[in-house]
């Protein structure tokens, strides 16, 4: 019942007509920048959060939540009509998207979309409301050990279900810490590694350079490769009897529906998954489990649904390990926990007791977002159309001016901007050679908060490491460094598994 | 072009690992300068941390060499080109004019920059006109001015034209009544940008 409460509360924190004006903004940008390929929702919120500093947090979650969402939403438009993801998250919608639009039933397809992510979204919504709260109460009694022992699990999550390169996705998570030590340290105080003992590097590498170089710069590099700046899109008529249409053949797509949205939020909680393993696991196991699983790939509503319903169902999914446990559940949640570090703010479940209107207030605004964002999406086709047709040419100089600009306003110096520079080209470089890039963005946000963790427990047991492994005294992170140990050598075990069972059912 | 059609993936991905080995030693040389034990009586030296994660980097790249020298990694077998002519041209401008750009900013200030950046980048890589390009170079500048400069108050680096904003600067702070201030951004903000949407629809 105090859930209702407090529920009711943060709905209407959103919808003071400040909050509200920026949550449409949001979702507005959101959408603009998912319909736009190569731009997806990590890279509206890297580039986007600097100019979050002047507006109060509780204003900024949520417009940035709007981004998020927004953005999921937004990737199935290029998805559809042009072929190309508009973000990696709408990689699965092109499957039975694209060819929705090349039989000439665009319009269903977009509309499909549409509805499968307000399905997935209000469902995980609903989802989030529940277990946040009870979630968060468990998380109050963790300390020091169970705060290291699960940034320990999530940075293990990406090498066991990350599925890349294994001594590379270490690299990268390694790389990251690294990165994070940079500055003055905070129990000696004593400088550390200050290269060529430029000044510039006192205060530490600020986590946003380095994703707004990976997910700005890198991100267009990547972009202006693979297009070359040129695009091809499919024909659309849009009239009322087509949106009926496809709304009567949202029927046979339930099941997709409740596949979508519960999988996506529980694969969405998950530190290293996010809604782009989401949609993609959505889409595989609808197909399984159809009835007429041969037809999809040619073209059908539900191969639509699926991924859609997924991946906004996991983006709400990753906000509940970043507001509860303070470990975001996906590269985007990554940039908003530090975000809210840059806010004044310390992630984590005290947040539920110290800042009410903060985590209700975003909570509030999903809900609120989620309908915004249905009719925007829908009515505004027409307009995403024209946006689509910029040519590539003319984006990637805006969003280099935004990457700029926006490296250079947290701390007002050069040095950021040539440092975001050279990360934007140097993650570019390794991500064509399969480095993943977002475990290093990930550790470079937590690396602080766990190097914090780590010392002060090892103050707590005398300098001991059997503090985390300790079943007796610290049952909760003994458990969780097992499974960050299991997860880290499964990769060891998968050829092995291969071997002993392939042979007994021959494919 | 045959420099692109020379550098393989196979040939990037050693080079590429080589030098992230070397960085690592040098991060771990680096990190040594602070003290790099830890036991029980002293707690952690500064340097431990980061010493014993560029160690880890060290030896992630080893494995990735050692997996390339064994042929065990997609890459080590790749003789495809790393990249390929055109889009390299595309690459190779665009970090060249980044570069460039920054270099400006520290000297010219980010708003001339600006306009110089994007009148370079759309003449070279769109097909618009003149007219067009012309206007998109200089509204860009004045909404990003307007934006971080009115609206957010962080101010840009202005390099030697500093003094050419000090009008600017007394107009906005100065007693001028709320009218006229909204006047002035009709003019400087919604006209130029409507004017940005007519060429972009209308001119080519």
């Amino acid at each position: 019942m105090e859930t209702i409460g407090f529920l009711l509360d943060g709905i209407f924190t959103s919808l003071q007509w400040f909050n509200l004006a920026l949550l449409i903004f949001g979702c507005l940008i959101g959408l603009f920048v998912g319909a736009m390929p190569g731009l997806g929702s990590v890279n509206g919120v890297a580039i986007l959060i600097p100019i979050t500093f002047i507006i109060p947090p509780t204003a900024a979650i949520i417009f940035l939540a709007a981004v998020y969402y927004g953005a999921m939403y937004g990737g199935a438009i290029s998805s559809v009509m042009l072929g190309i993801p508009g973000a990696s998250t709408a990689v699965a919608t092109v499957f039975d998207g694209r060819p929705l639009a090349v039989k000439g039933e665009a319009m269903t397809a977009l509309t499909a979309a549409a509805v499968g992510s307000f399905v997935g979204g209000t469902v995980s919504v609903i989802l989030f409301t529940l277990f946040a709260p009870p979630l968060a109460e468990v998380a109050l009694r963790f300390n020091a050990p169970e705060t290291f022992a699960l940034m320990v699990m999530a940075f293990a999550t990406f090498v066991g279900l990350g599925g890349d390169d294994v001594p590379k996705t270490i690299f990268s998570i390694l790389i990251g810490l690294a990165l994070s030590t940079i500055g003055l340290d905070l129990i000696t105080g004593k400088p550390r590694l200050i290269f060529f003992n430029i000044p510039g590097f006192l205060h530490g590498i600020n986590f946003l350079v380095l994703a707004i170089g990976i997910y700005g710069i890198g991100e267009m590099l990547w972009t202006l490769e693979e297009t070359k700046g040129k695009v091809q899109m499919s024909k659309l008529s849009v009239n009322m009897k087509e949106v009926g249409r496809a709304f009567g053949a949202l029927k046979k797509t339930i099941m997709a529906m409740n596949i979508g949205s519960f999988l996506g939020f529980f694969v969405g909680i998950l530190p290293a998954a996010g809604a782009t393993p989401a949609s993609l696991m959505s889409y595989g196991i609808t197909k399984q489990l159809s009835k007429n699983s041969k037809e999809f790939g040619s073209g059908v509503p539900a191969g639509v649904v699926a991924p859609e319903c997924a991946n906004n169902s996991a983006s709400t999914g990753s906000m509940l390990p970043m507001l509860t446990l303070g470990i975001p559940g996906s590269p985007t949640t990554a940039i908003l926990l530090g975000g809210m570090i840059l806010w004044g703010l310390t992630p984590g479940p005290l947040l539920f007791t110290q800042e009410p209107e903060f985590v209700w207030g975003l909570i509030g605004s999903l809900y609120i977002a989620n309908f915004f964002t249905l009719v925007l999406n829908i009515a505004l086709i027409p307009a995403f159309l024209m946006v689509l047709r910029i040519p590539f040419a003319i984006l990637a100089p805006v969003i280099f001016v935004l990457c700029v600009t926006g490296g250079y306003a947290p701390t007002q110096s050069l040095h950021d901007v040539w440092l975001m520079l050279l990360f934007g080209f140097a993650g570019y470089i390794l991500r064509k050679l399969d480095y993943p890039v977002a475990p290093a963005v990930l550790s470079i946000v937590l690396g602080p908060l766990a190097e914090k963790a780590l010392r002060q427990s090892l103050i707590l047991s005398d300098g001991s490491m059997g503090i985390f492994f300790d079943m007796s005294e610290k049952p909760i992170a003994a458990v969780i460094m097992y499974i960050a140990i299991v997860l880290l050598i499964m990769p060891a075990f998968g050829p092995l598994y291969r071997r002993l069972f392939k042979k007994k059912q021959p494919a | 072009m045959s420099i692109t059609n020379k550098i393989t993936v196979k040939r990037a991905e050693i080079a590429v690992a080589v030098i992230l080995a070397l960085c690592s030693i040098a991060l771990m040389i680096k990190s040594a300068e602070n003290r790099i034990t830890w036991n029980a009586e002293e707690n952690m030296g500064a340097g431990f941390l980061p010493f014993y994660l560029s160690l880890g980097m060290l030896i992630c790249t080893i494995l990735t060499i050692i997996k390339f020298v064994l042929k065990r990694s997609p890459q080590s077998k790749d003789d495809t080109p790393f990249i390929d002519a055109v889009a390299f041209k595309f690459i190779a401008v665009t970090i060249i004019s980044l570069v460039v750009l920054v270099l400006a900013i520290g000297y010219l200030g980010i708003y001339f920059s600006l306009i110089f950046f994007l009148a370079f980048y759309l003449r070279y890589f769109s097909e618009k006109s003149v007219a067009f390009i012309t206007i998109f170079a200089i509204t860009t500048p004045i909404l990003t001015f307007l934006f971080f400069e009115w609206m957010l108050k962080i101010p840009l680096p202005q390099g030697i034209s500093e003094p050419l904003f000090y009008p600017v600067y007394d107009f906005m702070y100065g007693g001028f009544s709320f009218a006229v201030k909204m006047i002035f951004i009709i003019l400087t903000v919604v006209l130029p940008t409507a004017l940005v949407f007519l060429t972009t629809r209308f001119i080519k």
